[in-house]
Order: structure tokens, then sequence, then C-alpha cells
């Protein structure tokens, strides 16, 4: 394949970024590219002639290169199958696919662009007005609009392993942003003893000095020399440091009680720190004039970090335009790097005489036009001229000038990158002097250095770092006298410098009334000066809802360029001040962070009980209950139901919740948090108890086993155990009692054994005396069985003979397999979750959540006998009682079908068409040959032989009510 | 077509009077369609104070998923309704409200929560609401994207299809129910805080501003997470807790998949709007809060549990999140009429997470209730008295996380 070659290159130079001795190849739209270690892909490209990568979203323009910081979204590509890559900020690698988006056929020459003629029928929320009259228009409109809609494209097929982690830090200074000021207050901090983490989204630290070609000679605690050195040199001190920690990452959040977010490549770091100094200076953004999307068009620390970084020449001859003083400097900069300098276009009328680089700019014979503005730039596809205009103070007049050019580096316009200060709850207020809205007053344990503080200069910056830096190493350490006299002087030489700075700095103001059409104020969705004029005309009059209108700052950009030109034009069509305009709000994540980032590994624990293995051996097929594995049937439901009722079986119910209750006040406490009187109950008995919350809705129910005095083994329903528990250590709290509560559920697992031959069966494997007589129903007993320390629970939530066996879970496998031994010659079979609930539905015994909801109290579940209103007060009472005061409206009742015929869970019962109530749980009884149920219906109907009628399948079937349980009512079978 | 080139006034700044038959506090959804619904009935001498921009609070940030598939015989017919207001309100107040009735699935992952499912279907049905089962394969064809999570923790077992669900641009409907109140003859005004009452033994005769106080024939409190705020101004308790809500939204994408997802199990709702963004969103906080701040936590969970339903979104990036304010009533449901007691005040609250697909239905019933002084027979339910009464509505029954949008 043949490689474009990097016509574009400049020499080299020392303190580019790129390894010229490292080749790097991979394709663009197919094409081969040959590239630098140390390239992104943008500047690859751009050294191969690409110069539109994208078109924009709603006109279809062309787009080239503008900010090369990842920030606007004019080089967003599809790298890997991976939409919507910022191409200045990805690093090439060896046989990347690239490809352009949201285009057709392709970037370079767009069908879609046609829009760009309509745009006069396309005019802010256009969208608003038309389409939907009549109303089937929009049914055809809307699938239209929706395909025109978006950028890349995910491939849905794709499920791609995750690469990404999750890792926590903790600092006593974090310091977000690498630049100089950031340097320095890392530095300072760590000097004066504190442990700092610093984070820096650039490949190498020393932030815009890396591409600064201009010499320094007084910066304070540094050797002079050009921007590239001077990085080196800070860097160099922050390696040498111990205490300073560099993370390669982007801040993308500050979160309640300062906790940074940091996305890395290939983690989200949560990082904790007691001060963080926000260091991440300022954004460059565009200007406003016609055209001022046009490839070509680019900022100027684009420009320059495109020929000092990469060694890319940005253009051959190019237009500087400019507000103040930092145009000269980027104009001196591309010239030094072999582009021609057609003029320099400052906004402000006079020429910056005290300004070295401005000088030497006009002595290389440089044209320099003070009081001029670019109003248009000119070109097809590519910038081939601008025109200019002269202003009369601040008022532009008519066209003037027009200059050949193919690059336009636009300068003077930046805004502080102030996002971390917003989201921390920062206030700001408008400098008029420097135009711009800095900030005033900053939460606790947030601090403010550099270029962000709307300070560009160097030596400002620097002394303001080191200012930062030991003000918040000082808010938790004794600073040394040395530090703190030293900590005098940088605030003196500060206050000096920033004095000096303000004197002598002038910057324009941006000028909203130019002519033109075409004026982007916002690039992500081809916003235009008109259509804000007209949005404020249509009465969106505030910033908040100008935004939500125009649709302004809420692009891929995230507002990053276009938020001061916005602010700034609001504030000129309403009239009001900066200030009172506002900002819109400035959410996290300031950075775009892949979700698959902020999931990290996705981890789904499963719980599986210690016949797990065991029980899918023989044949098991599983089912989730809660975090649970269970096994929901081995063979059949009814045949396994039957063999309980018939012979004996047995259940795996290891997930049931466990509790083990101790302390001089369990019975009182058990007494407040169940509606039933637990403290009278005594050693060596059972019962069934029922958890209401505060209103007297039922919350949970289980056995509650007295093991002695002071001594309580409590069950829980599967899904509830954690909730239970906090519920109870809750109570214990609050009332103070002395008790304490442990969740052994993962300690214990649990084999519920029964059937009319549990008893030959246990038998076989215990000494214990399990006789009917002195093993009695709702008793239990410790000892062995299999060799096994047990307690065993004679209980009957299937409604047989039959005893809930716990035990240590190691053990599981064993007992498991020792009760399946003793049970062959009976013909012991392992049963399911689905026979259990069988079983217990012949019982009518409720499950919590299935048979009862969010509003249902022991009165509507028919269980006031588990309530006992004449003991000491009970969470739950008053709701309870005050139901029972003015009457329920509905109650839980069973209800047998006719025939065979079996309603579904969740079925209406229904009178005179309308639903009137829902059937909770229906099965097949095996026992009863018939379909059984418990339903949810209005209270009058809980009358034994009531009819019921039940729309099954949009048929409405009769059912009769019961009250008793449907098998064995009187509970003999389950006592034998 | 030709309105495109119309430049109306939506609205029009007007001097505050001293007098008004009806003040509105909040110019939310909710707020502003009873404006417009009240002039719809002859009463025109309407001021909307807002304390923010028009339809700021929980307007503004709603995910504006709209759906009647409910739960509740009381429920269903009142969100029933909504949703048809919704069909033709593009038409109704000529402002193309981009309603895109895309349908909804309600993912059920175990058993119990398809039961929960099935009872909301059944109910559905013969409260003449399109939805109903349907199984996994259906759920593939609809959504190809989806991961069924076969053979995993929670695997998609069902879901509840409800067609003429859908979402809808909320800022719009705001605005075209401010404009339609604002071309009737009512007043809107943003950035105006009601402060206090103005009372007169039990009646309520204005509300007091920092611009002084406006007198009023009847006050209407429309201001959902700050409901309950409101009622103790009259020094009333109401059963109302204010929790945060989050959501985060993407980068533009093609158009990937056109239906809502939600799955109550996994805590995550997701779908595409026409700009190709995937909106993501999930329950409510567990904790009460009136703060706008967002969490990191909520966005990584938001993030892990989308991507167990769409694996594909893995490099896909957030570009920003956001949180708003829920007033959650204990059985979920709303809580509209009078406070005991007061005369001259209305109150529209409970609105949770629910509110914006109430606002056309929620507007005109209390426009009807303030003009006839009687309960409309769709809201008889939802009045405070039912928490004496003990008649709760329970929309929250059977399936918890039902509340999830």
């Amino acid at each position: 394949m043949a490689l474009t070659q990097n016509g574009n290159r400049l020499p080299p130079r020392p303190g580019e970024a790129i390894d010229r001795s490292h080749a790097v190849s991979f394709t663009y739209n197919g094409r081969g590219i040959r590239a630098f270690a140390g390239d992104t892909v943008a500047s690859a490209l751009y050294a191969s002639g690409v110069t539109i990568l994208s078109r924009s979203f709603k006109y279809h323009r062309p787009r080239g290169l503008l900010c090369a910081a990842g920030r606007c979204p004019n080089c967003l590509v599809t790298v890997d199958g991976v939409p919507n890559v910022r191409a200045c900020t990805t690093p090439v690698r060896e046989g990347m696919a690239v490809r352009s988006q949201n285009a057709w056929p392709s970037v370079d020459t767009d069908a879609l662009n046609v829009i760009d003629k309509f745009d006069f029928a396309m005019p802010v929320g256009f969208y608003y007005k038309t389409f939907h009259q009549p109303k089937l228009m929009w049914h055809i409109a809307q699938p239209i609009i929706r395909r025109l809609g978006g950028l890349g494209a995910v491939d849905i097929t794709a499920d791609p392993e995750s690469h990404y982690h999750h890792d926590n830090r903790h600092a006593d200074v974090a310091v977000a942003g690498g630049g100089p000021a950031g340097l320095s207050a890392a530095i300072a901090a760590a000097s004066a003893g504190a442990k700092v983490v610093l984070v820096d989204d650039q490949p190498s630290l020393g932030g815009h000095l890396r591409f600064d070609p201009s010499r320094h000679a007084d910066v304070p605690g540094l050797k002079a020399g050009k921007g590239p050195e001077l990085a080196a040199q800070l860097t160099e001190a922050v390696r040498a440091s111990s205490r300073i920690q560099v993370i390669a990452g982007t801040v993308f959040g500050v979160y309640q009680d300062n906790l940074v977010a940091v996305l890395t490549r290939d983690s989200v770091i949560k990082l904790r720190a007691k001060r963080l100094i926000v260091a991440t200076g300022s954004n460059e953004v565009p200007h406003v004039f016609e055209n001022n999307d046009l490839p070509g068009v680019m900022l100027s620390t684009a420009a320059v970090r495109l020929a000092y970084l990469y060694g890319v020449k940005p253009g051959r001859k190019a237009v500087v335009a400019c507000g103040d003083d930092y145009g000269y400097r980027a104009a001196l900069a591309l010239q030094g790097a072999g582009v021609k300098i057609a003029a320099v276009v400052d906004a402000r009328g006079g020429f910056p005489a005290s300004m070295s680089e401005a000088q030497a700019l006009r002595d290389s014979g440089v044209r320099v036009l003070n009081g001029y503005v670019v109003i248009r730039a000119e070109g097809p596809k590519h910038l081939s001229a601008v025109s200019l205009c002269h202003l009369r103070e601040g008022v532009p007049l008519t066209e003037e000038l027009r200059l050949d050019c193919d690059l336009l580096a636009t300068s003077g316009a930046f805004e502080p990158a102030a996002g971390l200060l917003h989201q921390s709850g920062g206030r700001f207020a408008f400098d008029e002097a420097l135009g711009e809205m800095l900030p005033s007053d900053l939460p606790r344990g947030v601090l403010v250095t550099g270029e962000v503080t709307g300070i560009r200069d160097l030596r400002a910056n620097i002394l303001q770092g080191r200012v930062a830096g030991l003000d918040a190493a000082s808010s938790f350490h004794v600073l040394s006298y040395e530090v703190r006299q030293d900590l005098a002087r940088l605030r003196h030489d500060l206050a000096e410098a920033l004095a000096a700075y303000r004197a002598h700095t002038t910057r324009s103001s941006p000028i909203a009334d130019m002519p033109g059409k075409k004026r982007f104020v916002c690039f992500c969705e081809d916003v235009t000066v008109k259509d804000v004029a007209q949005a404020v005309d249509e009465g969106f009059a505030d910033i908040q809802s100008l935004k939500r209108y125009s649709t302004v700052t809420m692009g891929p950009c995230q507002g990053k360029m276009c938020h001061r030109s916005f602010v700034h034009l609001c504030a000129a069509k309403t009239g009001q001040s900066v200030q009172k305009t506002g900002s819109t709000t400035l959410r996290p994540p300031l950075a775009p962070v892949p979700l698959g980032a902020l999931a990290g590994h996705l981890h789904t624990p499963i719980k599986r009980t210690p016949v797990d293995k065991r029980s899918r051996d023989m044949g098991a097929r599983m089912t989730d209950l809660g975090p649970w594995r269970r096994a929901h049937v081995f063979s059949n439901p009814e045949e396994e139901a039957l063999a309980i009722r018939q012979r004996v079986g047995i259940i795996d119910v290891t997930s049931l919740g466990k509790l083990d209750v101790r302390g001089k006040d369990c019975g009182a406490l058990l007494d407040k948090v169940y509606t039933n009187k637990m403290s009278d109950l005594q050693a060596g008995r059972i019962r069934y108890g029922l958890m209401c919350a505060d209103s007297g809705t039922i919350l949970d129910d289980g056995t509650v086993s007295r093991l002695a005095l002071d001594h309580f083994f409590v069950t829980t329903t599967t899904g509830n155990v954690e909730a239970i528990e906090e519920w109870v250590r809750w109570w214990t709290a609050g009332t103070n009692m002395c008790a304490h509560v442990n969740n052994v559920t993962a300690a214990y697992a649990a084999i519920n054994l029964a059937g009319p031959k549990a008893r030959d069966t246990l038998r076989k494997l215990t000494d214990m005396d399990i006789s009917a007589d002195s093993f009695k129903y709702m008793r239990f007993g410790q000892g062995h069985v299999a060799g096994v320390p047990a307690i065993l629970l004679r209980i009957g939530f299937v409604g047989e003979t039959g005893w809930e066996i716990h035990f240590p879970a190691e053990y599981g496998e064993h007992v498991w397999d020792a009760l399946l031994n003793a049970g062959e010659e009976f013909g012991i079979i392992p049963c399911g979750l689905e026979a259990q609930r069988i079983l217990r539905l012949e019982k009518k015994h409720i499950i919590v959540n299935q048979d009862t909801d969010s509003v249902t109290t022991p009165l509507e579940a028919d269980m006031e006998w588990a309530v006992k209103f004449d003991k000491e007060d009970f969470v739950g009472r008053g709701g309870i009682r005050a139901v029972k005061e003015r009457g329920i409206r509905n109650k839980v009742v069973g209800f047998v079908m006719r025939d065979g015929l079996v309603p579904e869970d969740g079925d209406p019962v229904v009178m005179g068409g309308s639903p009137i109530g829902r059937v909770t749980s229906s099965r097949f009884s095996p026992a009863l040959r018939k379909g059984v149920g418990i339903a949810y219906v209005p209270a009058d109907y809980a009358e034994e032989g009531r009819e019921l009628l039940i729309s099954i399948n949009g048929r409405t079937e009769p059912a009769t009510v019961t009250l008793k349980p449907f098998y064995d009512p009187e509970g003999e079978r389950l006592r034998a | 077509m030709m309105q495109l080139f119309r430049k109306d006034r939506m609205w029009t700044p007007r001097p505050l009077k001293s007098r008004y038959d009806v003040v509105i506090i909040g110019a939310g959804v909710h707020g502003l369609a009873t404006a417009y619904y009240l002039t719809k009935l002859g009463i025109t001498d309407i001021a909307v104070l807002d304390k923010s921009y028009i339809g700021a609070g929980a307007s503004a940030r709603s995910t504006a998923i709209l759906r009647a598939n409910y739960i509740t015989a009381e429920g269903i017919p009142f969100f029933r309704e909504s949703l048809k207001l919704y069909e033709t309100l593009s038409q109704d107040l000529d402002f193309n409200l981009m309603f895109d009735q895309m349908g909804r699935l309600d993912l059920g992952h175990t058993d119990s929560a398809v039961y929960g499912l099935r009872v909301r279907a059944e109910f559905n049905q013969m409260l003449g609401v399109d939805s109903s089962i349907i199984g996994p394969d259906e759920i593939k064809d609809l959504v190809p994207a989806i991961n069924l999570r076969t053979g995993q923790t929670l695997p998609i077992m069902a879901a509840l299809y409800h067609p003429p669900a859908g979402t809808i641009r909320h800022d719009a409907v705001v605005w075209a129910y401010g404009r339609g109140a604002d071309h009737g003859g009512a007043q809107i005004h943003p950035f105006t805080e009601v402060t206090g009452f103005l009372r007169d033994g039990n009646r309520v005769t204005g509300v007091q501003t920092p611009v002084g106080p406006i007198h009023a024939g009847t006050v209407l409190s429309a201001t959902a997470g700050w409901s309950s705020t409101i009622a103790a101004m009259l020094g009333i308790k109401i059963p109302i807790v204010t929790h945060p809500l989050q959501a985060m939204v993407t980068e533009p994408l093609k158009p990937f998949i056109d239906k809502t997802l939600s799955s109550a199990n996994l805590h995550v709702y997701v779908y595409q709007t026409d700009r190709g963004e995937v909106v993501i969103g999930g329950g409510v906080d567990p904790y009460p809060s009136y703060s706008h701040r967002s969490t990191l936590h909520q966005m990584q969970d938001l993030a892990a549990h989308v991507l167990e339903m769409l694996p594909c979104l893995r490099e896909v990036k957030v570009m920003r999140q956001w949180t708003g304010l829920c007033d959650m009533s204990p059985d979920y449901a709303p809580i509209m009429g009078p406070l005991d007691g007061i005369e001259g005040f209305y109150m529209t609250a409970g609105w949770g997470t629910w509110g914006f697909k109430a606002g056309p239905i929620g507007g005109k019933s209390m426009a009807e209730f303030i003009v006839t002084g009687k309960t409309p027979d769709l809201i008889k339910h939802f009045g405070l008295d039912r928490f004496r009464t003990g008649r709760l509505v329970n929309e929250r029954a059977a399936a918890p996380a039902a509340a999830i949008h």
C-alpha cells in the first residue's frame, strides 16, 4: 500500500513531541497514512494534507482542525470501531483504522452539505415550528430527522472485554493541571511536607510552555530559557520530589467533599485530597465572524501546537487575528516555524510598543493592522482569503481589506477553564478590566492558581502557583519559619506582578454586532449569532432558557468552545450585564468519559449454596432468588411435591436469611421489631415472626427460635436479610438495648427434610430423640446429624412432618448425601424451589412481597393472630391499630378453581368487567388435583365459599374463596 | 410551513399586578398546563410565578418518558388520559413537541419481576392501555443491540411491551403550554420567588414575594420537589419526602435503538433521542435531599448497569450528568387538591418520578378543580385525606421498582 508522505513536516526541532526515528502507519478511510510515534491522529492527518476532518451536525459543512487540544467537535472520528474519538488527542498506533463520520459519500464531498443552502428554512428551533401539522407529517418526517441526527455509529454486535478498572488515591494536596502554575504549586506544597498528587492530561508536563518558543528571563526560581526548557526544569523538580505523584489523566469532576474524579487511559480514579488546587489554565475559544468554521481557520494555540509539538506546518501563509498581546507571540512563533505571516490583525487601536515580540515582528517586516477585525473567511472548502474591516470605537466600518492566506490563526479570546470551580460550588464575578468571569469566592478546601484566574503572565502564574502550594500545605501543616518568610516574600512579589500585569494589559472586548451570515457561536450544533438573537427575540431571554432553545453549549464540546461567546451575546441581546447574565451550568463530567471506564470491571456476584454443584450434577435447573442461585426443579415439580406429601424429600433452603441475636435485652429487642411476643418464648421453642414497618405494612417474616435466655436464632426471607439485619441493628441502636445481631446466613447451610418418612430417614443419622412425643412441632433441638453439629427446627412451611436442619456450610454436600442415602429406602428425592412453592401454597402460607405488597398490613394478610397489641410498644403498632380502627379495604384470601384450570400469577380478579383485585400466587395442586391460589381482593370477598371471578387469558372463570389451608386444614400431618 | 418565518414571541413580559384571580406557584409543566387549561375554561386573570426560569426545576430535568402502563386501577386511567392528551398536544398547541411513540420495554429478570409485569399487563389491558408480555426472542427482534444475559444472573426472561409509550421534547412541552397560557391571557413571571403566604384566618389570600405581596382569589402550588417547603409555609406537614434523581446523556450516535428500555432489577432505563444522544437514568437516590449536585457514585452505577444490557456502549462517552428533585409520596401516587382546613389554596404534588407523564391531565384536572370547586372523577383518589382514611393508591405495589421510570 502506498503511504501518503509527510508532506507538511517542518525540520526537526528540540522539544518536539514526535520521535522521527520511529515510524507508525495507520489507515484513514482505507488510505495508508505515515506518521511518527508521538503524533496524534490529527497531526498525522494534517501532515498528510488532510484538512477536512468532519462534517458539521446540522448543515454538514466541512470542518477542520480547530483547537488541537481535545475540546472542540471538529475532529471526531471513528477509531477501530469506536465512534466519536477526538483525533487531535488520540496518539497514533500502528495499524489503527481511522474513519470519518456522519458524511456521505465522504467528508470531502458530502452530499448532505446541500442542507447548508437551505439554512433560511432552518432558523433556530425550526423543528418546533414545523412537521407537526397535520399529525401524519411528523410520522413521515421524524424517522428522517432521526437518521440525520447522531455523529458516529456504534457496532451493536460489539461486546469488548473491559480493560477499565477502578482505583482510589489519597493525598494531602491534589493539583489539577500540569502547566507552569500547577507544577509550581505541586513543588511548593511538597517542599512544605505535603503529599501531592498532580493530574495532567497531556503527554508531557509543562502546559503551554511545551510549545512556547519565546525566551523567558525573569522567571522566579527558574533559569532563563525558552518555554520547553522551563517546562523541563519544572518537570525535573517534580520528578525529583518523592512526595509528588503524577497521574496522566483528566480531572472530570469535583464532587461533594472534594472527591476528585480522574479518568486515565484505563481507569477511573477516586482521588480524595484535603486540598484541591485548580490549575486548569484557560481555553482559547473561536472568534465569531462569517464562515468562522472554515477549515484553515484555527485557534492560534492549535497552529502553534502543530508546529512546535508535532513539527507540522499549519499553513503556508497566515493571518493572525487577535485582541490582546498573545497574538503577537503566536505570530512570532509561527514565523519562527517557517510560516509566512501575511499580517497581524489586532482589534485594539494602538500598537503594543512596549512588547518586544510585537516590535520584533514589525521589524521583520510583518504588516500589523491595528483597529481591524476579521469579518469573513473565504474559500469553498479551505481558507483562501480573509476580509477585514476597520473598527472605530468598537464599531465596524465598511469592509476595507482582503488578504490572501491559507491559515487564519485567531487569538486573544480565552476563557478560564473553570469547570471544576463551578462544580465545587465556587462563585464568579465579572472582571471589567480583563473582560472575564473570574472566581471570586471558593468553597473550603479549594484553591485556584494560574491562567484560570484570568492572569496570563508566566511570572505571575508561577508565583501564584508557589503561593497556592504553600497555602494548601499550611492549612494542615505548621510551616517552618523559613518557609513562612518565603511565603511572605512570594506574596509580596505576586502582588507586584499582578499589579504590573493589570497595569499594562488591554484586551479588546468581544464585538457583538458585526455584519455577515453564518457566524457560528456553537460549532457542535451549527448555531449562529442570528439564531441566538432570534431566540432572544422569541422570548428566551435568560441564559438557561436560551441554552435549551438554541442548544448552544449542549453539544460534544460541552460548552468549551461556545460558552464565552454565548454569554456575551446573550448579555448584548438582552441588554443585561455579563454578571447578571450569569452562566450555564457546567455539569460533570468536564471531559467525555467512556461508560466502560465509569463501570470498571462488571461484577455480578452470585451466591451459591454449598450444595449448588451437587444439585446441578443431579440435573437441577437453577434459578435466581434474590442474589442466590437456587435449584428450581430437579425432575418434575408436581412429582417432587407428591414425594414430600407421600414419602420424603429434601429441599436446599440455605438461602434463607439467618441472624444470630444475643444479649441480655435480645428478647425485648425482638418484641420491639416483631409484631408478636418473643420475650416469653421458652428456651427450646420456636415461634413464627412477622415484622412490620412503622406504617404497619409487612416487611418480612420468618421463624424465631430461643436457644437460651439471651440467645435467639432468627430466620428471614431470602431476599431481605441484609435489609432486616440493618433494620434490627438500627432499632438496637435506637432503643439502646443490649443486643448483638450477627448475620450468619452464609455460615450455615440449611436443608429442609420433610414428608411422612422424614422421621425414619433422620433417625438413621442422629442420636437425638426425635420421636413425635419428645421432639414436638415448633420446637428445636441441637445435636448431630450425620456426625455434623446441627440445629434442627421442627417447623412446617411445606405442611408435613419435617425438620429444617441448619449446620456449618462446609458440610453441605456431606449432609445432603447422607440424607439422600438414608432416605433411599423410603423413596427420598431432592426437590426444588417450585415444589416448595406448590407445597406452601397448598398450606396457604404467604410469601412476603409475592402475596403482600408495599401497603399490606397483617390485617389484610389475615394474620392478626400474629399481632399482640397487649405487649409493649412495637414497630408498626400505631399503623396496624389505625388500619384496624378504620377497617381494611382488601384482604388476602385463598381460592379453589372449579376444575383443572390454573390462573397465572398476576391475573386480575374482576367484577363487571373491571379489575378489583389480583391473583398473587396460583398453582395446580397435585394433592387436591385442582387449581388453587391466593388472591388479593376487596375485603368483603373474604367469606368462606364466596365466588370470585378471575380473568384468565381474557375469559372470566369462577373460583371459590376459602379462608383455611387447602391441604390438611387442621395441621394434623405436620404435628405428626 | 410559513410559521417558520414568523417570529412570534412565545410570551411577553408584563408588569406584575397586585392582584390576580389565580396565582400559580411554579412555571413547570404542571403549573403552566393548569394555567393554559384555566384560560380555556374562561379564567384568564392568572399569574404563574417561578423562582427561576420558565420550566426550571423538575420539568427541565425530566428525561421525558411518557407511558401509561401503571399498576393500579386508579393510576392507569389517569396516565392513560394524559398519554391521550400528549398524542395530539403538538397539534393542539401548534408547537412540534417531537413526541416519538417509540414503544417501551420493561424488562423482567426474575420470576417475581415477571409476576409484577404480568399484573401490569393484565390491568393495563382491562383498562384500555396497550401493553402485553413478550418473550426474549421478540425482545431481541425489537432491540437487536440488547444482551439477553442468557446464562448470566438476571437473564432477561420477559418484558412488558407498551407500544404507545414514548419520549417527548420536555422543554418544548413547557414552552408550548407557556405560550398557550400567555396567548390566552395569563401572565408568566419567571425569577419571582414566593417567600410566604398572605392569610386571612384559614384562608390564603395571596402570596408574598421579594417584589411585594400579590393577592389572589385562589393559589395553586405546583412546585414538585419544593412542595413540602411550600406546605411548611402554611404550617402544614405533608407526607412528601424530596429525593434526588439523577440521569446522564452520552455523545450523539447514529440511531441504534428505537425503544425505551427499563429494568427494575438492573436499576436503569435508557433510550436514544432524535439527536442521537443516549439518555440513561435510574431510580431515585435512597437519601432525602434538596441538592442538585450529582454524584460520581450514581454515574458509575448507571454506567455499569446500562452496559449489562447494552454492552456495545462500552466505549461511548458520557457528556453530562444532572440531578432533579422528586417529591416522593408514600404510595407513589400524586396528591392533588386542597390541604386540610386551608381555603383558597390547592396543591398538586407527589409527582416523584412520574410527574412529567401526568403534565397535561394533571393541569387539566387542576384547572377543572379550581373552576368548579369539585374534585374531578379522574383524580378523586388522589386527595391528601387518603393518608388519614387509609385509602392509599399503592402505585408502589407488588413490584417495588414499579417506580423506576
